[in-house]
Order: structure tokens, then sequence, then C-alpha cells
């Protein structure tokens, strides 16, 4: 296992949770977190994907050796589910008090007593306990060559992303003092939450160029960008930080094709504009410029240890892989758009909108899929070659050149990020609604789109056997597989 | 089979089981996805021929990604003359003259619809026209 290790933990999960263990009665409780995982140089990360409350005086009673103890049968019976289902298992029981909270001597005797077994029957786990209080969590997990782990953070992904520790964090670098009137804002401790995020932007275009500028400049300390085009002429009035040398104007913007070709061929890629853009803003950001299709398995790999994402592309594949990632990685996401409307046969603009949705990696998040926004059959026709589509005749490829202005990208492109900004500082209303909003330009009106859709057999974000929610690299991502 | 995802793979298993007595061939189409030729199935008497094969792409984000269109015989012709009607269209699949059969699902469930299944509805489809 490498580097820190943290646990995920949706919010709707975590609030069952802290109910069941704090009931108001001051006693102690037990349950089981089934958790997928996720292994990269950042580190590693368990990803709670299911909830299993012990129930008192049946599941959860007095122990032979310590206060209370999960029973034998209830232990058989997750572990085995665990097992079978590629999942780690984690039990978890709560103590009193606040502030910090740690394993007590019985309970670490018990966890050497049993989790050599439990190892074997979840076939190598990791298997290991979690204590929480009102607001600490520690951690004990162990792994299949007879090493221990502690969970060195818990993360609460929901409206405003909370970090649990065992004990209270005693020493706070200063941030730099450029970032003071951000700090102001969210303190020190918000700016260095938002160093030590990294954000990932599906598409450098209109919108994710500015995505890439507005993080930059919050100083968000790892930014991966990926998309596969260079930029273009007509590019140039959208998409932040492009030059005319980019576009290579002086080939592109001349009459004969053949240079046009020319021009094209030696233009910059939209990624690594962003990156110069980025670098400028921030000197210290790590930057992932990739050159490629999120839709194909080595760059989708990049942004599954992503604390925060952000879809900015026009394809259905993008959707696809995008929506996966935040329900298999446990990563809050945002999916952007703004659209002219434009009447084919008079020209006339019927609309001017723009859209951005939260996406939150649990049941009635706004799951792209249950909500109708990635179509089968768009699918079906990105997959085919643009010959084949063509023979088919099923594709107008009307999207292409389509109208297009920075001011509306603008709306959407900064709406998500002030929505993740307010989400990673912990300042969004505890009850704030994150339903997608469409703002309609011509009228300046914004309309919340209602109450979002959960299908629970949704193979995203539903619970069932097949569903990829929270499983880690224990499941595919929909990519195109690498010959 | 190597070079397709495991969905697909799952998905071509189903087919073989539910057209057992028909031969299934598959070629992977490099991106996860297969080329299946499903041999012999019945189209119905009204048709010439009658019986024949039935083809079509499972592309690499399957379930997600519905399965269409089908292609069928570039000769399939009706026996009382008329035209195949809505639906059918002359074209070219994976290097072949064929007949487009062109049966999109608005309703596909990813949970619920396969490979299999959506080839039985087109077969059905094609035998009551």
């Amino acid at each position: 296992m490498k580097g820190p290790l943290s646990l995920r933990l949706p919010e709707p999960l975590y609030q069952r949770l802290m109910a069941h263990l704090f009931p108001g009665d001051g006693d102690e409780h037990g349950a089981m977190i089934a958790a997928g995982i996720c292994e990269t140089e950042r580190g590693t990360r368990l990803l709670a994907r299911e909830l299993f409350l012990a129930q008192d005086g049946a599941d959860y009673v007095p122990g032979e050796r310590g206060y209370r103890a999960l029973t034998a049968r209830f232990v058989a019976e997750h572990a085995g589910y665990c097992g079978d289902e590629q999942l780690c298992y984690l039990a978890v029981h709560n103590h009193a008090g606040c502030g910090q909270v740690q394993f007590s001597n019985d309970d670490l005797a018990s966890h050497e007593r049993g989790y050599p077994a439990l190892l074997d029957i979840t076939n190598g786990g990791p298997v290991g306990a979690l204590v929480f209080n009102q607001d600490a969590a520690a951690g004990d997990i162990w792994l299949r060559d007879g090493e221990r782990q502690v969970v060195d953070e818990v993360v609460i992904i929901g409206r405003r992303i909370r970090y649990l520790y065992p004990a209270p964090l005693s020493s706070r670098m200063a941030v730099e003092r450029m970032y003071d009137r951000h700090a102001r804002l969210f303190g020190d401790l918000g700016q260095q939450r938002l160093q030590a995020l990294k954000a990932g932007i599906i598409g450098a275009g209109g919108v994710g160029s500015l995505v890439n500028q507005q993080l930059a400049h919050l100083g968000v300390g790892h930014i991966v960008v990926i998309d596969p085009e260079r930029v273009d002429l007509t590019n140039l009035p959208r998409v932040v930080g492009a030059t005319r040398w980019d576009a290579r104007a002086f080939l592109t913007n001349r009459r004969r094709l053949r240079l046009q070709q020319i021009g094209a061929r030696f233009a910059q890629h939209k990624v690594k504009i962003a990156q110069r853009l980025a670098r400028r803003a921030n000197p210290s950001v790590r930057f992932e410029a990739i050159v490629g299709d999120v839709v194909d398995t080595e760059n989708a790999a990049r942004l599954i240890d992503a604390d925060v994402l952000f879809l900015a592309a026009d394809s259905m594949q993008s959707r696809r892989v995008f929506n996966a990632l935040v329900f298999q990685y446990l990563i809050p996401g945002f999916q952007m758009g703004a659209k002219v409307v434009v009447e084919k046969t008079t020209r006339q603009v019927d609309d001017i909108f723009t859209v951005e949705r939260p996406v939150m990696p649990y049941s009635n998040g706004g799951c792209l899929l249950c909500n109708g926004l990635i179509l089968s059959d768009r699918l079906r026709d990105e997959a085919v070659s643009p010959a084949q589509r063509a023979a088919q005749r099923y594709v107008e490829d009307d999207e292409v050149r389509q109208p297009s202005v920075i001011t509306l990208n603008a709306i959407t492109a900064s709406q998500a990020v002030n929505d993740m900004l307010l989400m990673v500082t912990g300042l969004f209303d505890a009850t704030v609604n994150l339903d997608y909003r469409r703002y309609e330009a011509q009228s300046r009106s914004v309309q919340v789109m209602g109450i979002r859709r959960s299908d629970p057999r949704c193979l995203d974000c539903g619970q069932g056997h097949r569903s990829r929610l929270g499983r880690g690299d224990r499941a595919r991502l929909p990519c195109r597989v690498s010959q | 089979m190597a070079g397709l995802t495991p969905e697909v793979e799952e998905a071509v298993a189903e087919l073989r089981a539910a057209f057992s007595q028909n031969e299934v061939e598959v070629e992977p189409d490099n991106a996860g996805g297969a080329y299946v030729l499903v041999r012999d199935l019945p189209l119905g008497d009204q048709y010439r021929p009658a019986r024949s094969w039935i083809g079509f792409q499972i592309t690499f984000q399957y379930p997600h990604a519905d399965v269409y269109p089908h292609f069928t015989d570039p000769t399939l012709a009706r026996t009382d003359n008329q035209a195949l009607g809505q639906g059918f269209a002359r074209t070219k699949w994976h290097g072949r003259d064929v007949t487009q059969i062109s049966r999109r699902s608005n309703q596909w469930n990813p949970a619920e619809d396969t490979a299999a299944i959506k080839l039985a509805k087109v077969l059905q489809w094609i035998v009551n026209q």
C-alpha cells in the first residue's frame, strides 16, 4: 500500500452512520462498511460503498474481553460478502467525547486476534477497523502482507467536504502572502486545502480553459487537463491564453488550403496553452498536460485520484467516462455547457443558455445516467468511425460549428468553480441545494432543473451487484481497451 | 476472447447461449467491442432469402451504448416484389454490401437490455413486416 491512507465517505452514508452511532444514549454502537480501494502514487484511498448497521443486542453485544463486540455471525456474514464482492471489510464503532479518538487496548487486541483470519476470508482485504467520535476518526488497517497502516484522514464527500483526523492537526503553515485576500474569506486552512487539491479537467476548449485559469488563480496545487485537440484560429476568441502564434495564424489565416493544413498540423495543443497559463498564475502548480482522449484507459487513469473533476467536453463518451469516475472513485464532479440554439433554415437564434450540473457520488447526487443525459444511441454513434456513421446516415455533425462566445462559457465555468470552492472550503450553507442550474441568457433567468432522479438499478450510482459505485480499482472504467 | 471488454464478452456469451442453434462469428473491433454475425436466422417467408445472417457491432461502451443498426444480406427482397419499406436501406458495413435494418432503442436500459434481447426484437420486427 502506497503513501498516506484515507477513507472517503459519501455524506448520506456518513449521516446514517452518525445517527446510528450517536442516537443520544451515550453508549457504544457498531456497524460495518464495505469499501473499494484506489491505489496511486498520491496514496491509498478506501472508498466507502455500503453501510451495514449492527443491531444492538443482536449483532453488537457485550464482549467477552471488551465492552462490546460484533457477533461472530455478523462478522462472518459480512466478511464473506466482502470476499464475494472483492471489497474491503471495515468494522466500525464509536467512543464518547470529541476532539480526538483512539482505539482502546481491548480494541487493538481484538484486531490482532481476528484480522489475520478475516484477511483470508476476504481474499486479502484489506480489512480493518474504524473508531469515530463526534468530530474525530481513527483507523487500523490490515494488509495481506502482514503490514498494518493507520488511517491518516477521513474525508466526507458532500456539500461541505469535511476532514476528520484522530486528533486536531497541530502545525499549520502560513500561506503565501499573494493569497492574503483569499485567506480573509476562507482562512489559511482553506487556502491549504486548495493547495492540496488535485483537480481534473476534461476538455481544454472554451469552457475548460476558463476553469483551468480560475483554478490556477485560486492556487489549486495540482491540475490535470486532458484534451486531444490543437488550437484553431476560430478558437482564439474563447480559449483563454491562446495566441495567434499558437494557432499558427500566419499559415492558417491564408487562402491556400495547403498552408492552412500545414498550420493546423503544427498549431499548439490546447493542453499546452492551459499549462502555460496555469504556470503564469501559479508558478508552483503541478500541471499534467495530457494530449489525448479521456475515453482511452491510460488517460482516464490519470484522474482516478483527483479530488474534483470538471467536464468541459461535448462528447457523450466523455460524459460516460466522467460519470463513471465520479461514482467509481467517489470524486465530486461538475459538468458544464453553454449552447446557442439556432433554427436550421432561418438561422434565427431560438435559445441561449448555459447549464451547470454538480454530480455528487451518491444516490440522488445528480447521476448523468439516471437523469437521461448519457444517450445510448449517441454513445454508439461516437464509437464507430465517421465513415461508418456517414454510411449509416444516423448522425449529422451539427455540433461542430455551433455559435459560441466566451461570456456564456464564463458563466458556466465560474459557477462550477465557485461551487467547488465553497464545497472544499466549507462555505456552502449546510442545506444548500446542488440541483442542476440552467441560466437563460435572453431572459436573465435561472432555472433549477427540478428533483434529480436516481434509479436504484443504475450501474453507476445504484448499489446493486453490478454497480460500479465506490469499487475503485476493483471495477473497470468504461474506456476503450488499449490494444 | 482477447481484446473484448468483459461486458462485451458477456454479451457474446449470452448471444451464443440464446442462439445456440446458430453459428455466431465474433471479430474484435480493436477498441474493446466486437463485430458479430449470427448465421441462418429465420427472416420470414415473405422475404427472399427466407433465412440469412444478421450482423451488428457491439461497441466498447456496451451495455450503456445501444446496439444498432443491424445488417443482413444485400440481396434481401420481398417475395411480393414490394419495396422493403421504412427501416431498411442498402449500404456498406464492415467492408461488405449489406441491407441495413435501422431499429434504434429510444428507451435502452443498460441494466436490462442486452445484445441478445435486441437481436431477438429486431428479428421479431423483420418477421412482422
